[in-house]
């Protein structure tokens, strides 16, 4: 989640694109990007990439 | 890890939070507190983790670490005092939707903080498009009444008045709301006061360590439980009927439950996008749902904290009917999705553990809102009146008849209340026979309420479901029966849906209807679905529901097998 400098505005809400949970801008250092996806955690890359594998041997 | 020590902190900080339920309660205005008690008490340790809470509302408890740890990431720590309260209900920055008010107090011992007093409570009145706040016909959350980010409501012991006037100014219910909000801060005072008592008592540095210990110990218990459920992965899907904005679309909760050895991962990925009109769940809803489930079909002894959900994990792709986007609206995705969703993971689990989990539950709280201006006394009023419904049967026991909704646990008004406070008179309150789903456990029964407005005017909103979706049985048994919202005009013999009478999308959820003098409301709560072959229902079960007139004689018949004289 980011907001102005002043704080008083949000400018973007950043979720995690597996698990959803708001990814804050002072928690950037943890944040992922794949695909121009973002997350949250590795677990996260990890298990969306799972899922994608998982429904395609479906 | 001393046991003793921490049973006796954690029974200690459990009353506490009851303590503060009380006080809520017994200090409020509006009839939502003081008898449907749609409210949650708890305590939380400096880094935000749930430590201790009552048998509250369950949509809250499981809310209470999201919101919680939202707020503290916003929050200056450093300019926090003693004192201050912080008051929040943003649905998109961990809240649960706009009604759900939360209350944070820091509780400091010689200048540190040690821990946080809790108390989220459901108002009436939050403004916007809609008295009673539930405007079912939403499609932003500028009509679902004033957001609030966490803001100090009380700087060091000292109301904020700016924040008062501007939170009262937008309300319909000034009077009522003052009440309702000073009720809540009474209880985050006296969770703060006793809390201090046990921090003096033990010293901050033993109760830090029996916290800790407490919440390793929860999830200890909370792992061994799920270690015992089968490993696998389980997956069921339920539908939404409408959002209220839409014509004739249906929206899929689906949800796939991941469990392996002593973790479980509830993934909610195929669930439909987020819709236009307010039936979304924000992250916070889906993630107590899923614990609200879990928390169902595990041991009702594990310590409830934030121990027992680190096995849990919930996976809510945003821009999802699950996990709602900015500005989208969510005031019914707190009331009417999140059962869905608690009920379509117990519906997957019923593949691995069927003796743990209930067939579907009627899932809705009604959300009959209204409000005008008192004939009599000139003042503005307004109600959230929350109804019942049948639980679904299980492996060993009926549904339960007529009781809220499994995200609730929260009480109907009593007639002669809701009478008293609101210029209605309520002309019938009783079972409907057949509601409960057959079965060999059978569903429990909804019920019908009707009522004769006795105002010139009265502007009622609705946010409900299962008119159209019918409760689902479980193992052969079958569904409960659904509800609905009929009208019947001054001084005409018909009744109507919402749609018939007023040119409404959807019969469950509209927007701003005007009831007059003398129009009827006829208001049918959905009973639970049936578990099990109705037709091995104990023969005496038969006919004791026949005798109280749960069943009919068709239904007897028919769905049981059962003939008159029968042994």
């Amino acid at each position: 989640m980011k907001f102005s400098e002043n704080g008083l505005y949000i400018e973007r809400y950043v979720k995690c694109a597996n698990c959803g949970v708001l990814i804050y801008e002072k928690d950037a250092k943890e944040k992922k990007t794949r695909d121009n996806q973002d997350f949250c955690s590795d677990w996260c890359v990890q298990w969306n990439r799972d899922r994608t594998t998982r429904n395609a041997a479906r | 890890m001393d046991m003793v020590a921490m049973s006796v902190l954690d029974s200690t900080m459990v009353s506490i939070c009851r303590e503060m339920g009380i006080t809520l309660q017994k200090t409020s205005y509006s009839t939502i507190f003081n008898e449907a008690l749609d409210f949650t008490c708890g305590l939380a340790d400096k880094e935000g983790n749930l430590i201790a809470v009552a048998d509250f509302c369950p949509a809250m408890i499981g809310g209470i670490p999201i919101l919680v740890k939202s707020c503290l990431k916003e929050i200056d720590l450093d300019a926090l005092r003693e004192g201050d309260v912080i008051l929040h209900n943003d649905p998109y920055r961990g809240g649960l939707h706009t009604p759900e008010h939360t209350f944070f107090k820091p509780i400091f011992l010689d200048g540190e903080l040690q821990a946080w007093a809790v108390a989220i409570g459901h108002l009436t009145e939050v403004g916007g498009m809609t008295p009673g706040g539930f405007a079912g016909e939403a499609t932003d959350i500028f009509q679902e009444g004033l957001r609030v980010p966490p803001i100090k409501i009380k700087n060091a012991g000292v109301d904020n008045l700016d924040i008062w006037k501007l939170l009262l100014a937008n309300v319909r219910t000034p009077r009522t709301n003052y009440g309702d909000l000073r009720a809540l801060i009474a209880a985050v005072d006296l969770g703060e006061h006793q809390m201090l008592a046990v921090l003096r008592k033990y010293g901050p540095q033993a109760v830090q360590t029996i916290v800790s210990d407490l919440l390793d110990y929860a999830e200890r218990r909370m792992r061994a439980e799920l270690q015992a459920i089968p490993d696998g992965i389980y997956s069921f899907e339920d539908l939404v009927e409408s959002d209220g904005v839409t014509p004739d679309k249906t929206y899929r909760i689906a949800v796939e439950v991941h469990k392996q050895g002593g973790d479980i991962v509830i993934d909610y990925t195929g669930s439909a996008e987020q819709a236009r009109g307010p039936i979304n769940a924000t992250l916070g809803v889906a993630t107590s749902a899923a614990y609200n489930a879990v928390l169902h079909m595990t041991d009702p002894s594990i310590p409830r904290n934030s121990g027992c959900f680190r096995a849990i994990k919930v996976l809510a792709p945003p821009g999802t009917i699950v996990n709602v986007n900015f500005p989208a609206p969510s005031v019914g995705g707190n009331t009417e999705t999140h059962p869905r969703i608690a009920g379509a993971i117990l519906g997957a689990m019923a593949y691995a553990v069927p003796n743990r989990v209930m067939a579907a539950e009627g899932a809705t709280h009604c959300n009959f809102v209204f409000g005008g201006v008192d004939a009599a006394s000139g003042e503005y009023f307004a109600c959230y009146d929350l109804e019942v419904v049948g639980w679904g049967g299980r492996a060993f026991a009926d549904g339960n008849d007529a009781v809220d909704s499994i995200n609730g646990n929260c009480r109907t008004t009593p007639v002669e209340v809701f009478e008293t406070r609101f210029p209605w008179r309520v002309e019938q309150l009783a079972f409907d026979v057949d509601s409960g789903g057959a079965g060999e456990f059978r569903g429990g029964l909804g019920y019908s309420k009707q009522m004769v407005c006795l105002n010139d005017l009265i502007t009622v909103s609705q946010m409900t479901d299962r008119h159209l979706c019918k409760p689902w049985g479980l193992n052969g048994g079958l569904e409960g029966g659904c509800g609905a919202t009929l009208v019947q005009k001054a001084g005409s013999e018909t009744w109507q849906t919402m749609p018939e009478a007023y040119g409404k999308i959807s019969s469950s959820r509209y927007a701003n209807v005007d009831i007059l003098r003398g129009d009827r409301v006829k208001l049918t709560m959905p009973g639970g679905g049936g578990f099990g072959d109705p037709r091995q229902r104990a023969r005496e079960s038969v006919q004791r529901d026949l005798r109280e007139g749960y069943i009919s004689p068709e239904s007897a018949r028919t769905h049981y097998g059962y003939v008159e004289g029968q042994a």
